[in-house]
């Protein structure tokens, strides 16, 4: 077991009136690829802002610890100048912005050679590093961008919210083994889904439903209780977070 | 090339630290250097027929290409002034010969202007066939209070096409006023036009791009990128008619808006042939959060990731 680098203490995020993260609590350690598995809706992508730090995502209650430090009310680019960061469901498009700048952009030091170590990873040709991150890029394409763009960081955490969403057979194997790649280096991943075939390939995993934990276990367990109970739902009737596996 | 002013070297210097510029050889290419109401030195090469006449406050150009001419190096056009006040009306009239290819790189070069106006009366006719492009880049200095009144009148003929790039991010804007007509005339003429500003302080910005697709499949692109910020306004109007069957245009304008600038645009799609097509689209607003999220969670500032957005739209 690695040391932990994120440590979720019972916040509770609320958005336009409405409590969108209910007295949630999850650890994340190093070396460890942690999944959170749910449903649409389930306010898996609102703990993501919220751990990034997006201003309208900062809790009302409870805290974030990240190695260490509360970073409860850090800005978005503290967090991830002290080495945690977000690969977005929906990564935005810049038009005039490069590829190879993009990259460049939260790494130090970045060779030539990385950025082409990092398109060899993802299987997307060097010849794209000159093209522009705008919608001539296709949404496939533009999350394994965001991909090669963590690969290239080392982050000390990663959160990959749906990082499957869009993606073809071939580039879920580079998903998963991406997340276990930065994993082996010691990083802590944190991985976003609603498939469980990505589930299974984590370590440990938490099963969210209308904004609360309600199962925490190995990810076997997780899955499993995932595909037999999880229907659409007004939401679980659990009072107690679920310990399995 | 002749003897040229310390003045105008000044000028050539804020010129060649522009993007593009390193393209252009002057031992090679056919130019005009042009300051204030002067013309400090002309070349022509075979094929390129440049003359060029003084006015009482500016310059007269007559500019022809003769036809098939193929020019690796752009004819390099260089309109400045060093004054702080003052007014510089260029009168130029383009004609590009049948199936010739020809670049234009046009710089206009204000550094310490302040109430100063630079007026561009152009004609340019595309020949059958032709390829021409002119891209204008302009600097200002940076208490510029410049009046910039560009009007172009241009005629694609059959065939020809027509790409016009207008980049103003450098220095302050001051008052612009961008009047383009075009008129695609010839069966599967194409234009392309481009226009980037950035305004900044109490900067103006009005910007009018017409285009009539009169030629049977003509087609057309006009595309606006604008970036207001403190107290600047800016209004955009981009029109394509589609007055031919199988004539095709788009609009496409995006104008970001930062602190208390005030910005409007209206993309005008006219189809007067039922057999033509016009589409636009048009974003105006700040930048998304979401934009400037991803960058942050790369590490950079708020104001970083605003900086690294707005350069890539006007690159």
């Amino acid at each position: 077991m690695g040391t932990t680098l994120l440590s979720v203490d019972s916040i509770t995020v609320r958005r336009e009136n409405t409590t969108i993260l209910k007295d949630m609590s999850l650890k994340v350690e190093s070396g460890e690829v942690t999944g959170v598995l749910g449903r649409n809706g389930a306010g898996k992508s609102s703990l993501a802002y919220a751990l990034m730090g997006l201003p309208d995502y900062i809790p009302v209650k409870g805290s974030i610890t990240f190695l260490g430090k509360d970073i409860t009310r850090w800005s978005i680019t503290d967090r991830a100048k002290a080495g945690l960061t977000l690969a977005w469901q929906l990564p935005a498009r810049y038009e005039g912005i490069s590829i190879r700048d993009y990259l460049r952009t939260g790494t130090k030091g970045c060779s030539e050679r990385d950025l082409e170590e990092s398109m060899d990873f993802i299987q997307m040709n060097t010849t794209f590093l000159d093209r522009a991150i705008d919608k001539s890029l296709s949404g496939g394409e533009r999350k394994r961008i965001e991909l090669a763009s963590i690969y290239l960081m080392k982050p000390r955490l990663a959160i990959l919210d749906e990082p499957d969403s869009g993606v073809d057979l071939l580039a879920l194997r580079e998903v998963l083994g991406l997340l276990r790649l930065l994993a082996d280096q010691g990083s802590g991943v944190m991985v976003i889904t609603h498939r469980e075939d990505v589930a299974a390939g984590c370590d440990r995993s938490y099963l969210m439903c209308d904004g609360r934990i309600v199962l925490e276990g190995s990810a076997g367990a997780v899955k499993r209780y995932f595909m037999s109970q999880c229907r659409p739902c007004d939401g679980c009737e659990v009072g107690e977070v679920m310990r399995r596996g | 090339m002749a003897k040229i002013s310390e003045e105008f070297q000044e000028i050539l210097k804020i010129a060649a630290s522009t993007p593009g510029y390193d393209h252009f050889d002057h031992k090679k290419g056919a130019y005009a250097l042009i300051n204030a109401n002067k013309v400090v030195d002309y070349h022509e090469i075979e094929g390129v027929h440049i003359e060029a006449y003084e006015t009482d406050d500016g310059v007269k150009a007559l500019i022809d290409i003769e036809e098939g001419v193929q020019l690796v190096e752009p004819v390099h056009l260089c309109f400045g002034d060093v004054r702080k006040n003052g007014r510089q009306v260029i009168e130029s009239h383009i004609t590009v010969g049948r199936g010739a290819k020809v670049d234009f790189l046009a710089h206009c070069v204000f550094p310490h202007a302040e109430k100063f106006l630079h007026a561009m009366e152009g004609t340019v006719e595309v020949g059958e066939g032709a390829n021409v492009s002119y891209k204008e880049l302009h600097y200002h200095g940076p208490e510029s209070q410049m009046e910039v009144r560009p009007v172009t009148k241009v005629k694609v003929n059959k065939g020809g096409r027509y790409v016009n790039d207008f980049t103003l991010v450098e220095g302050k804007v001051g008052s612009l006023d961008i009047d383009i007509d075009i008129d695609a005339v010839g069966e599967g003429s194409r234009v392309e036009l481009t226009s980037k500003v950035y305004g900044k302080a109490d900067d103006s910005v009005k910007i009018q791009d017409v285009v009539k697709l009169s030629g049977k499949n003509s087609s057309a692109l006009i595309k606006t990128r604008t970036v207001l910020k403190d107290h600047s306004v800016g209004s955009f109007m981009g029109m394509i008619d589609g007055a031919a069957p199988g004539a095709k245009g788009h609009v496409d304008c995006t104008e970001v808006v930062q602190g208390h600038a005030i910005a409007d645009a209206s993309p005008v799609v006219r189809a007067s042939h039922p057999e033509a097509e016009v589409t636009h689209e048009a974003a105006i607003g700040r930048i998304a959060d979401d934009k400037i999220a991803g960058l942050m969670a790369k590490g950079l500032t708020s104001d970083e990731a605003i900086d690294m957005i707005v350069s890539g739209l006007l690159k």
